[in-house]
């Protein structure tokens, strides 16, 4: 069960006031959220790791959370920022990163909130050549030289697509 | 990292409450004043040291050279408010509104060019000051005071796009260490202040583009 939008404002509100209860019931909330956020793009093994990555930032970052404003959008920000991140940092072994059949029900009124913050809407903004690279290397795992024979992009172009990829997410994180 | 956070399971979760303490949440309105007191002070510096022009010491000031000063103070203020509220990150918020401020004062520095393109058309001489490189090295030396606050600023915060956000402190530091210059500097024609003004503000926008993301990952 996931907190609502006024719930989740008030406990960081709350615990921006230093109230430890409310800050715990926050951080549950937000790891739920974050399980269920990333499961789409991240492989198993590697989501508890970012969603420790990301409750770490927030935990360091909750005086940039705006009280006047609503909480998802604000931790959304924080989890592309911390997932972009991760892309750069390593390249992935398993090539097991989508498992859709394992994404939860959500009703529709949160489903629509996170389709709209999602990665996926994230990676609609890249051009083809670009997305196809960052998910043929980055989230599945696969190699220059393999990306390269899958896509028929030389394996110089696959890594500028994979640069220029990460350089335009980087800069698309606040984008809906 | 926190001291003592565990950073697996629940323990992890128990950690970070532990290690909760109350913090102020970053009010736009008091980065802004943070912001402005660097600048008010970095103007304050330039006339304690170098003086006040005369026209505006006597009270009349020049129009042009009045301006030009207040278009860099007003982009100096918008780069420095999109800067300062790039600390709280949103998905789904536009923060390009600085963008429209730049367009207005490239007006100045995009006249100066102007002209000269002209006088080369024609085969006229260009009257291009080269002495105007001081009021550029004052500029940025005067400006860091902005910089060095919005960059404090933004190392509390959360900026997503540690690159855009050097690009706006940048720009914000350069026009107001060029703002707290003109109060000063003695030109009062086109291709000076376009020319050399402008060139700080473009100089610093490049420098903070370069040189500050590594300052504000985080």
């Amino acid at each position: 069960m996931i907190a609502d939008e006024a719930t989740l404002a008030r406990l960081a509100a709350l615990a921006q006031r230093g109230d430890r209860q409310a800050y715990a019931a926050m951080l549950a909330a937000c790891r739920s959220w974050l399980l269920r956020y990333y499961r789409r793009k991240v492989c198993a093994e590697q989501i508890d790791d970012l969603v420790q990555e990301t409750l770490l930032s927030v935990h360091r970052k909750l005086a940039s959370y705006d009280p006047s404003r609503p909480v998802i959008p604000w931790l959304a920000a924080i989890a592309r920022y911390r997932f972009v991140d991760h892309l750069r940092a390593a390249y992935r072994n398993a090539a097991d990163s989508v498992q859709e059949d394992d994404i939860a029900a959500a009703d529709d009124k949160e489903q629509a909130v996170v389709a709209r913050l999602s990665l996926d809407r994230l990676f609609e903004a890249l051009p083809q050549a670009q997305c196809r690279a960052i998910e043929l290397v980055k989230l599945e795992g696969l190699s220059i030289s393999e990306a390269s024979a899958s896509t028929g992009q030389s394996e110089s172009l696959v890594k500028v697509n994979i640069h220029r990829g990460l350089k335009r997410l980087a800069a698309l994180i606040e984008r809906a | 990292m926190p001291e003592n956070i565990d950073i697996r399971g629940d323990a992890f979760l128990d950690s970070l409450v532990a290690d909760l303490k109350p913090v102020a949440p970053l009010r736009q309105g008091m980065g802004m004043a943070f912001a402005s007191l660097a600048l008010a002070l970095g103007a304050t510096l330039v006339v304690a040291v170098l003086g006040l022009r005369r026209d505006l010491a006597a009270g009349h000031p020049d129009p042009f050279v009045l301006t030009a000063a207040g278009v860099f103070l007003v982009l100096a203020l918008a780069s420095a408010w999109g800067a300062i509220d790039m600390a709280r990150p949103a998905v789904g918020i536009r923060r390009d509104g600085w963008g429209w401020t730049a367009a207005m004062a490239a007006v100045v520095p995009g006249s100066a060019l102007a002209l000269i393109l002209t006088d080369l058309v024609t085969g006229q001489a260009i009257d291009f000051d080269r002495g105007g490189i001081v009021c550029l090295a004052l500029g940025i030396g005067i400006g860091l005071l902005t910089g060095g606050a919005l960059i404090l600023w933004l190392r509390r915060g959360a900026p997503s796009s540690p690159t855009r956000a050097g690009l706006l402190i940048g720009v914000a530091a350069g026009a107001a260490g060029i703002f707290a210059v003109s109060l000063w500097c003695p030109h009062d024609n086109l291709l000076h202040i376009g020319i050399w003004h402008g060139a700080t503000v473009v100089f610093a926008g490049l420098l903070g583009r370069i040189g500050l993301p590594r300052l504000l990952r985080w």
